[in-house]
């Protein structure tokens, strides 16, 4: 299962997003995939994971109070693209708004352990 | 400055059979009508012998004037008036360092620092900034990009600017360095990244560095083998708060932080049973010559810590009477829920007694000085300790306790909360967090719904005069003064004054925002003015989960300075 580098889980979003009908200006994005889709059985280790490295900022089990760095509400606010805002936020980072970019630090099965659990606690619109 | 301020013998002794304090020229060497240093002082006691502005007349203060700050990450700053001016700094680098009119709050000068736009994101807890110091002519404050800078303090010119230490790899400087002789001494913030702390004197004039003195022993130095291999390198000890200093020793005093990283496999034993590896001068005390920087003496308040009991709360010098004896003492309220009195002329231990629920050690042995562990709540890797007390932000977290010598008290803001934390693998990676930790920190304390309070603490009875229980975490610093008072903030926005002897609600005002730091009062031509720093917590609330929100949702963050007068 382990997933070895970013390109392996890269695809074109093309096939996926013309199957969904979805608009041609989404579709064109480059959009990653998670390894792990649905599987429920790494939530507990991605909430661990997400407590020793995000909870800082991000608050224990994703959970506080400031909007900007909720992490519940990447589907509210992203929609589709969620996992491709998560994945270059994590990998690049956005230093003028204190998140450090963890890319050669957190490796790529750490960072979809992350991302499975994130799944679990998004707020509904 | 260095006047004798005598004061009367104490009136108020009666109060809890309270022990006779009384206050020595050095300990009370702040000029009676400005607020030259931090703490107020360089004992750090946040005591002002002003009183027109006392229990009797307090319930008639009304707001004089207003300044906007212009930036909205918590602010933590401490002002201080010289003469009739007034300087602050906001948080966010700082954004901002003003020259304010101390009367009318006229803006005589404003410096706007060129800051990177990457040093957000190493910076461990909020982009805090505590204040400037002030001598000579000159102002001086430490920035978030790890730079100490001078200035003109009549024109606000910068006079110099100097590189302490490389903010890439988690350097950063959060609080006003202290200033005695020709020196501008600094600490440094980092322990959340795998710095190795240190103080360093610079030369007031012209930014040259005097002396840098590590607190963690180097290899062959003595103390280095308290460390587990390599370890010491990373091993954190930062010194990110204020400093105080005693002139007639010639003594700094600097407490240390957290070691690093928090989990304590890489540093020792991974258990209770810490043999040499105590990981010295991490979560202590230190005293420095003042000339030299050479260690004069340490105390470590929690060896190999794993619970983050960052040791840096301010020391306050005070001068009290033990067992008959007048002894220069060291007051110092600790994370792990300890209130420690130290001899600071020669660092021995004279008491350590907890002032919230603490049940990692059952006691300190005043002996050894060493704590008596409770080894389940010692967190090993891969192994919770669950329910530990208090929590990593501590009994008594950076907001400043002040000590009136008339009542003998101090007065502490606590938090009453607890925690699950556990050990875990973690690689060191320069410039990111470096905790090796995982944690619950969403847990009340055994007081329920107060996860807060102001205790007015007898460091010599040992006991407790009165105390004030708050709902939400993150009280503000105290001030108080010969006028009777003690005041304070909370995160509703709630500025308060109290009685000094009772606790007792005297008025209260809402200036729209959380209070972190600790009010301040001067006097100008013949006029008591008090003036308060606010703007919500920001940053730390993330740890708390649900009360962290609850936090959050107390008051919008903002950033303003407000003064009052009667």
């Amino acid at each position: 299962m382990a997933v070895t580098s970013r390109g392996a889980v890269l695809r074109r979003a093309t096939a996926v997003a013309i199957l969904a009908m979805a608009p041609v200006a989404t579709a064109l994005a480059e959009r990653p995939v998670n390894p792990y889709e649905g599987d429920t059985e790494l939530v507990p280790e991605g909430k661990s994971l997400f407590n020793q490295y995000c909870s800082h900022c991000h608050g224990p089990d994703a959970i506080q109070g400031e909007r900007p760095r909720d992490l519940r509400r990447l589907r509210i606010r992203y929609g589709d693209n969620a996992i491709g805002v998560f994945y270059s936020t994590i990998n690049d980072g956005r230093m003028d708004k204190g998140m450090p970019p963890w890319k050669g630090v957190l490796k790529e099965e750490v960072i979809w352990r992350i991302f499975t659990f994130l799944s679990t606690v998004q707020t509904q619109p | 400055m260095g006047e004798t301020i005598k004061m009367k013998r104490n009136l108020l002794t009666g109060l809890a059979g309270a022990a006779l304090a009384t206050a020595s020229a050095a300990v009370m060497a702040q000029a009676a009508n400005e607020w030259l240093h931090y703490g107020g002082d360089q004992s750090n006691t946040r005591y002002s012998t002003l009183s027109q502005i006392n229990t009797g007349n307090v319930k008639n203060l009304r707001v004089l004037w207003m300044h906007s700050l212009g930036s909205l990450e918590s602010q933590q700053s401490t002002p201080l008036v010289v003469g009739d001016t007034m300087y602050v700094t906001t948080s966010t680098g700082p954004k901002y360092v003003f020259a304010l009119d101390a009367k009318s709050g006229k803006v005589k000068w404003k410096h706007e620092p060129e800051m990177p736009n990457d040093y957000f994101a190493t910076v461990c807890c909020g982009l805090d900034n505590r204040g400037v110091a002030y001598a000579n002519g000159k102002v001086f404050f430490g920035r978030l990009d790890a730079r100490l800078v001078a200035l003109d303090a009549n024109t606000g010119k910068q006079l110099w600017n100097v590189a302490v230490a490389d903010y890439k790899n988690g350097h950063a400087i959060t609080s006003p360095p202290v200033v005695y002789k020709n020196l501008v001494v600094t600490g440094i913030a980092g322990g959340e990244y795998g710095i190795r702390g240190f103080v360093e004197a610079y030369d007031q004039s012209t930014g040259q560095s005097v002396w840098k003195t590590y607190t963690i022993p180097g290899a062959g130095e003595p103390g280095n083998d308290t460390w587990k291999g390599d370890s010491w390198k990373t091993g954190a000890g930062s010194t990110w708060y204020v400093g105080s200093y005693d002139p007639k020793l010639n003594l700094l005093y600097w407490s240390t932080s957290n070691a690093g990283p928090w989990g304590g496999q890489t540093r020792g034993n991974d258990s209770s049973d810490i043999g040499q590896y105590t990981n010295l001068w991490t979560a202590a005390q230190l005293a420095f010559d003042g000339d030299t920087g050479k260690i004069a003496w340490g105390y470590q308040y929690t060896p190999s810590d794993v619970w983050d009991y960052d040791g840096v709360n301010e020391a306050v010098l005070a001068d009290v009477n033990i067992g008959g004896q007048r002894t220069p003492a060291l007051l110092h309220a600790d994370r792990n829920g300890f209130f420690y009195v130290l001899n600071r002329q020669n660092g021995k231990l004279l008491g350590a007694d907890p002032v919230v629920p603490v049940n990692w050690a059952k006691g300190i042995d005043m002996k050894t000085g060493m704590p008596i562990e409770d080894p389940a709540k010692r967190p090993r890797l891969g192994v919770w300790a669950r329910n530990v007390c208090p929590n990593l932000i501590g009994g008594k977290n950076w907001a400043p306790m002040s000590y009136n010598p008339q009542t003998g008290l101090t007065y502490v803001p606590l938090f009453n909360m607890c925690m699950d934390i556990a050990s875990k693998e973690e690689e060191y990676t320069p410039g990111k967090f470096y905790l090796a930790s995982e944690f619950n920190l969403d847990m009340a304390g055994s007081e329920g719904t107060n996860l807060s309070e102001i205790l007015a603490w007898d460091p010599v009875g040992k006991k407790k005069a009165w105390t004030i229980k708050e709902d939400l975490p993150f009280l503000s610093g105290t001030m108080t003064t010969a006028g009777g008072l003690v005041f304070y903030g909370n995160q509703h926005g709630a500025l308060k004054a109290v009685d000094a002897k009772t606790g007792n609600l005297l008025w209260q005002f809402n200036v729209g925002t959380g209070i972190l730091q600790s009010p301040i009062t001067y006097s100008v031509g013949g006029k008591q003015y008090l003036a308060v720093v606010a703007g919500r917590t920001k940053g730390p609330p993330s740890f708390f989960g649900k009360i962290g929100q609850r936090v959050i949702d107390a008051s919008p963050e903002g950033g303003v300075l407000v003064v009052f007068a009667l």
